[in-house]
């Protein structure tokens, strides 16, 4: 007779030997993980790139009818690179169009691989929707407005760039100050509270079984925020929780991430794709998404 | 239609088996099995890496990349690595299939 498993328990488990043995590779053989990243793989989603290599019979015509794989990828950069940011925001929504759904739902693990590559592709970004082990409830969702945050105990909301209208929320973040006094704020802080998302940490399935990794985990991670029907990207990063459920929203966007969407009119909420960025390095920048990362 | 060409070396079967041993959801069941997955990959190509001369890893890539499936990688392996790496890879994976099984007793075990 099937019996009651703590899954929370082994949930724990088993995202700590994935992760483990993710750091492990990434430690011993960089230069192979960074081969397939290159190409839009990670070992978190080779078997979704094996499936489609499978069903598109793309061994034969890889092999026997294309160019060779250098010559592919000079091809599509140096196509890439001569697009202005309108065109490439243009190419992003056609390309988007074919993989996200009608109506807004949960993306598959198919669609998000479609997605990071598209993104790969036209930004030269690495954004995943899981990360490390870690993914969010959702990849695909709806952003509403949130207020400015407080960097430092005594800020206003007139110490903080335009938009200012949206005001500063009576308390903090999830993570708190962004710096302790307005003396030690640094650029790089300042620009982490410009372009914030709060993304909604508290209902993950394990966020208290795990919740001291996780806080320090997705404190100021660096994701990327796409509205689908512009697109218009942003690199922000994540400082706040929520929204709650019962807003009908799935994540907050400073007023910058908003404005710069385009969604900071009507109801002031939109609908977004919100994936990690893939940057251990801290090379990807905050802010604006205009032209192919690699190829600048 | 295996996916990876080491598919046939995992029998991952062993592992679902003690897993459906236990009451839960179909999401909760393929989130388990996903991240079992996902180590598997981790450990399966650390070990190869760790064998594989250097000068043959872009070429092993190119074509793993290009054919993740093909039974062929496996050859090629095996040419270019001394000691025997089916060996090694179904060691590694059995490993894993181990540990995945002893958190899942665990589990079992623990107390809600």
């Amino acid at each position: 007779m099937p019996t009651t498993l703590h899954t929370a328990k082994l949930r724990t488990a088993l995202k700590h030997q994935a992760d483990r043995s993710s750091r492990k590779l990434r430690k011993n053989h960089p230069h192979a993980v960074s081969f397939l990243e290159k190409r839009g793989i990670t070992p978190t989603t080779l078997r979704q790139h094996a499936a489609a290599v499978a069903a598109t019979g793309a061994l034969a015509s890889a092999m026997l009818l294309t160019p060779p794989l250098v010559q592919q990828v000079r091809s599509a950069t140096s196509a890439i690179a001569q697009l202005t940011t309108e065109q490439l925001q243009q190419r992003l929504t056609t390309e988007l169009t074919n993989v996200l759904p009608k109506e807004m739902a949960l993306l598959t693990p198919e669609q998000e691989q479609q997605i990071s590559n598209v993104i790969d592709r036209l930004w030269g970004i690495r954004a995943v929707a899981e990360l490390d082990s870690e993914r969010l409830n959702r990849s695909y969702g709806l952003i509403g407005a949130e207020q400015h945050l407080p960097r430092f105990p005594g800020d206003t909301v007139d110490q903080h760039d335009e938009p200012q209208g949206e005001g500063i929320t009576p308390g903090l973040g999830a993570w708190g100050y962004f710096a302790p006094s307005k003396q030690s704020l640094t650029q790089d802080l300042i620009d982490k509270e410009k372009w914030y998302v709060a993304v909604q940490t508290l209902y993950l399935p394990d966020w208290n079984t795990r919740f001291r990794y996780l806080r320090d985990w997705y404190k100021y991670r660096k994701v990327l925020v796409v509205n689908p029907a512009s697109g218009k990207t942003v690199v922000a990063d994540v400082a706040d929780a929520g929204p709650a459920n019962w807003t009908g929203k799935h994540y907050g966007g400073s007023p910058e991430v908003m404005a710069y969407l385009g969604l900071n009119v009507g109801m002031q909420k939109g609908p977004v794709m919100l994936f990690f960025v893939d940057d251990p390095d801290n090379e990807v920048p905050l802010g604006p998404v205009e032209y192919n990362f690699k190829i600048k | 239609m295996a996916q990876l060409f080491y598919d046939h070396l995992i029998v991952i079967e062993e592992v679902t088996a003690v897993l459906d041993e236990h009451k839960l959801t179909a999401n909760e069941r393929a989130e388990f099995l996903h991240l079992i997955d996902q180590t598997l990959h981790h450990e399966i190509l650390d070990t190869i890496f760790t064998h594989l001369p250097k000068d043959k890893h872009e070429v092993f890539l190119t074509k793993f990349h290009l054919a993740p499936h093909d039974v062929k990688l496996l050859e090629f392996l095996q040419e270019a690595i001394s000691i025997d790496i089916e060996k090694e890879i179904l060691k590694t994976a059995n490993k894993v299939k181990r540990r995945a099984m002893s958190s899942i007793q665990k589990a079992g075990n623990a107390k809600k």
